[in-house]
């Protein structure tokens, strides 16, 4: 790193230098007479100063952002080269084995065997009339057939490590290189524990504290650190060089006739073009990064039982004679709770709020309101977390107590009816806000219309304005819906984990939002069902927020319109 | 109708119908009073319950102790360099100034307890202040430590229910047979004497009444039922006789037996803890927790009764006489909680502070200040100033109006995928942790931005424009600079949102336990970190009390800081607004 | 035109077309800004009043003191006597919400409630509890309807929104609508200036129908329209009342130098 920054020195050096150059130089061309160039003498410097630096800057940044990324594939090619002997020593092994031929050809057999009966199953299902015996029954072979199937992989799992143990033990005494060795390491590795076995690598060069220690990945290190330097040399002599031929682009093109600002200013406007495509970029990252995931997951778990199953359990297989399965990921009880939350929010933030934004805006001087509207905004400004330590350290016990003293005892601390409380509250500005945004709207003339026929205030306001306010105030109830589903906070702090499906408030309940956070806390797994299904959570978050926003924004857009 | 009705009936139905118009309107406008009332009553309570919760924890009680540092036990090697000071025995150091206080310990579980009056931490502090004062070797160093958290909160009142009896006449304390007798020249036991007896009586009532109406059920139970409730039965007859036994063991004296308040007497450096008081409330007998043998007859001396049973608390009596003696004896001072904030996080709460939170928020928000305003402000400038008007553009304007919307947990998972996932950046890291609440924050910026150059009104732009200004050079010499105060008001308050979120970091495993402050360098960007609204949540999650209140003095401390923020947006507005 | 003051009112006036309306020095200020000085008139019954004058000058800040208009705007106070029917205006027993179902009002720009054309006749009469039955209110819709001469055209529409009127009919809706309570004054703030001149032609008549039965008061922009429907006019300037007297004789012959001035268009 200490090159990469002695090189940024250099650059920032290169950078001013060549603005005060192309300055200099464009005055010089003109003998002092400066209004013989297009463009200012600050333009010319801005020009030369943009060559040296922003090429040779824009290098360096992707080297930081990938260069972990790139030096690991090339360190982990180069292991694979320098292990091919013995990967071929191993296949080879692995042909001439009889055990492991048998237990790979098992493993085959049951693998098509489970195949068939599922197959069964779903013909019985569709079938007319099939008794519910017989599937039940073929279900349990099927079941069977699974745990055989789980077990025989398993077998010839321990078997190939064997085997690999084997090769490279004869490999050791022989005095293969400890690279090699390394390489043979790494291939054996699953697939989602190499990036660990390489990170350990690296830190162990580096002196930190890895998980393991051994020769191999001392070796594996060595390699890792050598294409480190190599790259990072590389890095830093083309970002020098991208310098200087990014000055001696400028020093060609200063002069009188050159249109230096055209140039820079054609830059800033590229600049400012791509910095509004990130905001595109962003969306396209969630949306890629939330459908990729999730359809690893669905691959494993079935859409339908993912959207319909009533059972929530990613951490414990539920019965015990699952194997090789985590747990089931019946989404519904989330939805619901997400439901349950949502709704008690709503019926705390919605009167409250608007009541609130109709008060300050009609009824409210404006002394009052100046009090009252920065409260509001106070309330806005909380973050999530302080909502939530407030609904674990007063809500929740003043609930207990509340329903104790009239003789419901079994509240839960942490419950539904505490978040939604609790979330309530969070959105009331949100709401009140909003829909004072959507009654100021609301042009004056209505207003006097309706005053000047002898209404009341309360009249006007009920029969005039909300009428006229309403699909404003229905966007803003959807946006606030939209917010209240993927509040996060308040719920793992407040609503509990366990997921029941359940109506009742004082019940603990569990969210979407929660069980990601609970997912995703914690180690990671990337290629277990449980982790991706936390994913598969998030696109739906996602997908149900969008619409909101969407059919939200559409309405307040359009209700604007009506009346501007 | 043809004949229109009169125009004075008119006016009666009218006035008829007014006053239940005007409840109506009454009501309705109580409903909105209401409304914001509530609203503001919520937001009281909220912050009356956090700084009730809170505020005890910025101050804390330490042991002030003179621990002598002999040079045997803190430099081995004699030479006093770092080395040979670092492998020093600071723990036997403080443990040997506890010892010093109380000499008579010697039972070594009652030395375990007495040594975790504080937590051996504690010794690493030592060791710092002795390595940046070498010179400190061979001398008596007084040294000041945070008391275990238990203890203070029970110095804060916080942990049982006390009271100190006044008290009248002299007392003696003398030993017999190896327990301790106090008696009390005017009878100074007797109100409490009669106390126990009540309670002891009141207990045994209780549990005959049990023992009675479990033989009542018995009859109509079942048989298994019967058995349990049969032995429910004896058990509480049981207890009830042995304590009415207990009364009346020892004709004049009441044993103290079952859940029953501790009673301390505590006279002349002495404290005794009483088992039995006699009826006539002139002696007190039990046994020794502070001294020993007999003392002359004192006149000042004190009744301390804890009213929580020693079994329903986590600090036992022995524990409580040493730490009344030592505050007795001035060994120790509340102050302030100045390890809130010199302290990274700790397993220890009375050693736990949120300074590595705040370096991590601090170190987090740079890199977020970095990217969003200035990406931000660039869309806002080239959406607002330069961009056509094509499908393009409004799919840019749709996409930022959703992204705004779009919970920030979802920017988590981005973050998880992209950063750490697929660009293999570290985990727990201020960068990443910036990069997703950059992301997070830029439509903030956006959106803000865009109000403020709109508000510029278009007259700058084309007078700029008409003295033969360059699109950009009106932009940039004109527009920017007048909607810059805007910019700034949005930027911070974007920041200040993302200073309390919390769910994005969670996915990118800002949520660990980390013992080191990051440091406020380039390094530090790619430490692992927390930051304070993550640390508010871990420690909401921790199972020890004095948790509870650190959490409340940490959101305090963050509420502090979005405060400041605001009010520094709130100054910008006022100071630079400008209206055309 | 009569200079009776107004205590000497307090009976019902009987007399053809007896005074309606009689203001005394009333004074407006929003916040400090003065904005009517002194104005005194006397207004009659079943007769077009038109308040003519520059943009500024107080007369829509008069008009809106006859139904206490001003009493939303939180900044605005009143002063002087005001009375209708020999009933002081100002007065503290009075009911904003009684004395604006007697002084009806219609505004300068159509302002229809966004409900159907029915709801928005019946708005009034709804708020009022005037009508028993169903069937009074729709014969109350009608007959206002009729009235304001848009019957024959909505008749059959009854229930789509007020605003997919044109401009024109929104405005004798909004006419409709004020005089559905059966007003005794209704006042209108240049109620043709967002109007095509055929529209305006219509609600020209309309007011010539409608003052047989009510006592008007207009505020007009253009001078023409207040020579072809007032019979009395005033002309106000810079917060003041300047000349009031018969439409006739201000148009042709005014006293003062100013309503000369502005007649002959050298200002406004």
């Amino acid at each position: 790193m200490s090159v990469i920054s002695f090189i940024a020195l250099i650059l920032l050096v290169l950078v001013a230098g060549g603005f005060y150059y192309g300055r200099i130089r464009s005055i010089r061309l003109v003998q002092g007479d400066t209004v013989l160039l297009h463009s200012l003498p600050n333009y010319h410097g801005y020009y030369a100063a943009i060559w040296a630096g922003l090429p040779a800057f824009l290098l360096l940044a992707a080297y930081g952002l990938f260069s972990g990324f790139i030096v690991d594939r090339l360190a982990a090619i180069e292991l694979h080269t320098q292990a091919s002997g013995l990967n071929a020593r191993y296949e080879q092994l692995v042909d001439t084995d009889d055990r492991f031929r048998d237990l790979e050809q098992n493993v085959i057999l049951l693998g098509a065997r489970v195949e068939t009966i599922n197959a069964e199953i779903d013909t019985a299902r569709s079938g007319v009339v099939q008794p519910a015996e017989q599937v039940a029954l073929l279900r349990q072979q099927a079941l069977d057939l699974l745990n055989q199937s789980t077990r025989a992989e398993e077998e010839l799992r321990l078997y190939s490590q064997q085997l690999a143990a084997q090769v490279s033990e004869s490999a050791r005494s022989e005095g293969v290189s400890l690279v090699s060795l390394a390489g043979f390491e790494l291939e054996q590795t699953p697939r989602e524990r190499r990036t660990l076995f390489l990170s350990d690598a690296r830190r162990l060069t580096e002196g930190e504290l890895a998980s393991r220690d051994t020769p191999e990945l001392r070796a594996a290190g060595a390699v890792i650190s050598a294409y480190q330097a190599n790259f990072r040399n590389f890095v830093a002599v083309s970002a020098l060089v991208l310098g200087f031929v990014g000055l001696i682009r400028a020093h060609l093109k200063v002069g009188p006739g050159f249109r230096a600002r055209n140039s820079v200013e054609r830059l800033i406007t590229t600049v400012l073009f791509i910095s509004s495509g990130l905001a595109v970029l962003t969306t396209v990252g969630i949306v890629a990064s939330l459908l990729f995931e999730s359809m690893r997951f669905f691959g494993e778990v079935p859409l339908h039982e993912f959207l319909f199953g009533l059972q929530w359990s990613p951490q414990i297989a539920i019965r015990e004679d699952q194997i090789g399965q985590t747990g089931v990921f019946g989404a519904v009880p989330l939805f619901a709770g997400t439901a349950l939350i949502t709704v008690i929010a709503m019926l705390v933030a919605v009167p409250i709020g608007l009541f609130s934004a109709i008060y300050l805006s009609e009824y409210a001087g404006s002394r009052f309101r100046l009090t009252a509207k920065p409260v509001l905004e106070i309330l806005a400004g909380i973050p999530t977390v302080v909502y939530g330590y407030f609904a674990l350290l007063t809500v929740g016990p003043a609930l207990r107590a509340l329903f104790g003293a009239i003789g419901i005892e079994d509240v839960d601390l942490k419950s539904a009816l505490s978040a939604g409380l609790v979330m309530g509250v969070m959105i009331i500005p949100f709401i009140s806000s909003l829909a004072d945004d959507v009654i100021n709207a609301v042009p004056q003339s209505l207003r006097d219309g309706s005053y000047a026929m002898g209404a009341t205030k309360s009249e006007t306001i009920s029969k005039v304005i909300m009428p006229a306010a309403l699909p404003g105030l229905v966007g803003a109830v959807l946006l606030a819906v939209s917010r209240a589903i993927g509040e996060t906070m308040i719920v793992v702090m407040a609503a509990g984990q366990g997921a029941n499906l359940t109506a009742n408030p004082l019940e603990s309940v569990t969210t979407i939002t929660v069980q990601i956070v609970t997912l995703l806390t914690g180690d990671q797994n990337f290629d277990s069902a449980k982790t991706l299904s936390a994913f598969a959570l998030g696109l739906v978050l996602f997908v149900l927020t969008l619409i909101m926003n969407m059919m939200a924004l559409r309405v307040v857009q359009r209700y604007r319109e009506k009346y501007d | 109708m043809t004949d229109p009705t009169p125009q004075n009936s008119l006016r009666d139905t009218l006035a008829e119908r007014l006053p239940r118009r005007y409840r109506a309107e009454l009501r309705f406008r109580a409903a909105g009073l209401g409304a914001v009332m509530s609203a503001m009553a919520i937001l009281l309570v909220l912050i009356l319950s956090i700084l009730n919760e809170g505020l005890p924890a910025f101050s804390v009680h330490n042991l002030v102790l003179p621990v002598s540092l002999e040079r045997e036990l803190v430099d081995q090697e004699g030479d006093a360099s770092e080395a040979s000071l670092r492998r020093g025995r600071y723990g036997a150091v403080l443990q040997n100034a506890m010892r010093e206080e109380f000499p008579a310990v010697t039972d070594r579980r009652e030395l375990r307890a007495l040594f975790g009056l504080y937590t051996p931490l504690n010794s690493t502090r030592l060791m710092d202040e002795v390595l940046a004062d070498p010179g400190l070797v061979g001398t008596t160093h007084v040294f000041r430590m945070p008391i275990s958290d238990e203890l203070d909160l029970y110095l804060k009142g916080q942990l049982v229910q006390d009271r100190v009896l006044p008290t009248t006449g002299r007392l003696e304390l003398s030993e017999q047979d190896g327990s301790g007798v106090a008696i009390s020249a005017s009878a100074g036991f007797a109100d409490l004497a009669g106390e126990m007896r009540r309670s002891i009586q009141l207990e045994a009532d209780r549990l005959e009444v049990r023992a009675q109406s479990s033989r009542q059920a018995m009859q109509i139970a079942d048989a298994d039922e019967r058995d349990r409730l049969e032995a429910g039965a004896a058990r509480a007859q049981r207890q009830a006789d042995s304590l009415i036994a207990a009364i009346n063991a020892e004709p004049g004296w009441i044993a103290l037996q079952g859940e029953l308040p501790s009673i301390l007497v505590q006279a002349d450096g002495r404290i005794l803890k009483v088992s039995a008081l006699s009826t006539d409330g002139r002696m007190a007998r039990g046994e020794y927790l502070v001294g020993e043998g007999d003392a002359e007859p004192v006149a000042v001396w004190s009744l301390y009764v804890i009213d929580t049973p020693e079994t329903r608390r986590r600090v036992s009596d022995q524990v409580i006489a040493w730490t009344r003696a030592l505050e007795s004896r001035g060994r120790i001072e509340r102050g302030f909680n100045h390890y809130l904030f010199s302290n990274a996080d700790s397993r220890e709460p009375e050693l736990a502070g949120v300074r590595g939170a705040l370096f991590g928020s601090i170190l987090t928000m740079i890199i977020t200040m970095v990217l969003s305003v200035p990406i931000g402000v660039f869309t806002a400038l080239y959406l607002e100033e330069y961009a056509p008007k094509n499908r393009f553009t409004d799919l840019i304007e749709v996409n930022i109006n959703n992204l705004a919307a779009v919970p920030s947990i979802v920017f988590g998972l981005l973050g998880l995928a992209v950063f750490i996932n697929a660009f293999g950046l570290p985990r727990s890291t201020p960068i990443v942790g910036g990069l997703v609440l950059s992301l997070m924050t830029l439509p903030t910026v956006i959106i803000s931005t865009r109000a403020a150059l709109k508000a510029v009104p278009p007259s700058i732009r084309q007078a700029a424009l008409a003295v033969g200004a360059s699109k950009t050079q009106t932009v940039f010499h004109h527009v920017l600079p007048l909607a810059a105060p805007g910019i700034l008001t949005g930027s911070i308050i974007g920041l200040a949102q993302a200073l309390g979120e919390t769910a994005p970091l969670l996915m990118i495993g800002m949520v660990a336990f980390i013992a080191d402050a990051p440091s406020l360098g380039l390094e530090g960007f790619s430490q692992p970190a927390t930051v304070m609204p993550v640390q508010i949540f871990l420690w909401s999650d921790a199972a020890e009390r004095a948790f509870e209140a650190r959490t409340a003095a940490a959101i305090l401390v963050l509420l502090a800081l979005m405060i400041g923020f605001n009010a520094l947006a709130i100054y910008l507005r006022r100071r630079f607004e400008r209206r055309w | 035109m009569t200079d009776a003051l107004p205590h000497s009112l307090a009976t019902e006036p009987t007399t053809a077309s007896p005074t309606k309306v009689v203001a005394r020095d009333i004074n407006v200020f929003y916040g400090d800004n003065h904005a009517l000085r002194n104005v005194s008139i006397d207004i009659p019954d079943r007769n077009v009043m038109a308040f003519i004058g520059p943009s500024g000058c107080g007369k829509s800040t008069f008009l809106r003191c006859l139904n206490r208009m001003n009493d939303t705007i939180e900044e605005a106070r009143v002063s002087g006597s005001l009375c209708i029917d020999g009933r002081e205006v100002y007065d503290k027993s009075v009911d904003p919400v009684v004395l604006r179902a007697r002084v009806g009002m219609v505004f300068q720009k159509p302002n229809p409630f966004p409900k159907s054309i029915y709801d928005n006749v019946a708005y009034g009469p709804r708020i009022h509890g005037l009508a028993r039955t169903r069937e009074e209110l729709d014969a109350i819709v009608e007959e206002s309807l009729n009235k304001a001469g848009l019957w024959n055209e909505v008749k059959d529409r009854l229930l789509e929104p007020g605003t997919s009127l044109s401009g024109g009919q929104q405005q004798r809706l909004v006419i409709a609508r004020a005089i559905a309570v059966q007003p005794e004054v209704i006042l209108m703030d240049e109620p043709c200036s967002a109007l095509d001149p055929i529209a305006t032609a219509r609600i020209e008549e309309l007011i010539d129908e409608l003052r047989k039965n009510y006592c008007i008061i207009i505020v007009t922009h253009s001078m023409q329209q207040a020579a072809r429907v007032s019979q009395k006019t005033a002309f106000f300037h810079l917060g003041s009342l300047v000349e009031v007297g018969p439409t006739e004789e201000i148009f042709t012959n005014p006293r003062d130098p100013r309503t000369q001035d502005y007649i002959t268009g050298r200002f406004g």
